[in-house]
């Protein structure tokens, strides 16, 4: 019998309230949730311009190519050799970039050009593209920049 | 033990494993005498790895968004007159400096160095007889301007209410 009174004894239970920490994790797990905005692949990190009350906004546009134009090295501010590239791609001469362009173009006609261009770049530079995404005909151009911070 | 107690605990065990009246009616409605617990190890596990997933895929960065603009017309099949009297912004840089630049807008005296200003300047020009909000603007860079300071005059001239910006050849 006293045996038997040791295992009752044994059966006394430690338990986890594991209630306060599900109740954590479901708030750290929406509030991740709203707050994550997933970058796309084409959005190859630059600086980018940055303006004073931006009137920069948000659009989706569906038939949409990306050129990128960016320093060769991003820590190096005194780096002058830029890089194009359409979307995630790699970088190619601005030929190459003309030439794809014009296939995109010719593929669905109601094309649409963004331009991320680093902000460091000298006008030159980026005229460039302009005049490339220009000679195809494309005469809207949208050109990213940070929008506004919300108060 | 006693012989006493070993009946009286004898009792008691044959009183447990009776079924009773009362305990098969509870068995017939469903068990509900038998705790229903939740398994919370399988939500904790997913919830766990949902907030690793979103704590290391966060960045807290300015969203981008997009000014859309005309570009040049380069070219005397694509060139389309443009309506008279456009307001023309010219862009100089003045010195070595990053913000070493200058702002002239053709016809009107005056210069400024700091984009700030233009949104005024603009205005003020919208308010002259034979302006107004649709007139074009056409942004004209020197080649070594950063194009922050382009990107900046352009967002100026939308501050100011401008609905046809355009970017021109030098």
């Amino acid at each position: 019998m006293r045996y038997g009174r040791h295992r009752r004894l044994s059966l006394t239970l430690m338990t986890f309230n594991a209630t306060p920490m599900v109740d954590v994790f479901f708030l750290l797990t929406i509030f991740f949730m709203l707050v994550t905005r997933f970058s796309s692949a084409e959005q190859v990190p630059m600086e980018l311009p940055k303006p004073a009350d931006s009137r920069a906004g948000v659009v989706r546009m569906p038939e949409r190519v990306v050129i990128n134009c960016r320093l060769a090295d991003v820590d190096d501010p005194g780096g002058r050799t830029v890089l194009y590239s359409i979307g995630p791609n790699p970088p190619r001469p601005l030929a190459v970039i003309a030439e794809q362009l014009a296939g995109l173009k010719r593929e669905s006609p109601g094309l649409k050009v963004v331009l991320r261009a680093d902000k460091r770049l000298p006008y030159e530079d980026v005229r460039a593209v302009m005049r490339v995404i220009a000679d195809n005909r494309i005469e809207v151009l949208n050109v990213v920049a940070h929008v506004a911070e919300e108060l | 033990m006693s012989e006493s107690q070993e009946n009286r605990d004898g009792k008691r065990r044959r009183e447990r494993d009776r079924p009773s009246h009362r305990s098969s009616r509870r068995r017939r409605g469903g068990d509900r005498g038998v705790p229903i617990a939740v398994n919370l190890a399988p939500m904790i596990d997913v919830t766990f790895l949902l907030l690793i997933f979103f704590l290391v895929t966060t960045t807290f960065e300015r969203p981008e968004g997009v000014l859309a603009s005309d570009l040049p017309r380069v070219g005397g099949t694509q060139a389309v007159p443009l309506p008279i009297s456009p307001i023309v912004v010219r862009i100089a840089q003045t010195g070595p400096g990053v913000d070493d630049y200058t702002i002239r807008i053709d016809r009107f005296e005056g210069r400024f160095d700091r984009l700030d200003a233009l949104p005024d300047v603009l205005r003020r020009i919208q308010q002259q007889p034979g302006f107004d909000r649709e007139t074009p603007v056409v942004i004209i860079a020197d080649d070594d301007i950063r194009w922050d300071h382009v990107v900046g005059c352009w967002n100026a001239a939308l501050r100011a209410g401008c609905e046809r910006i355009a970017f021109g050849e030098p």
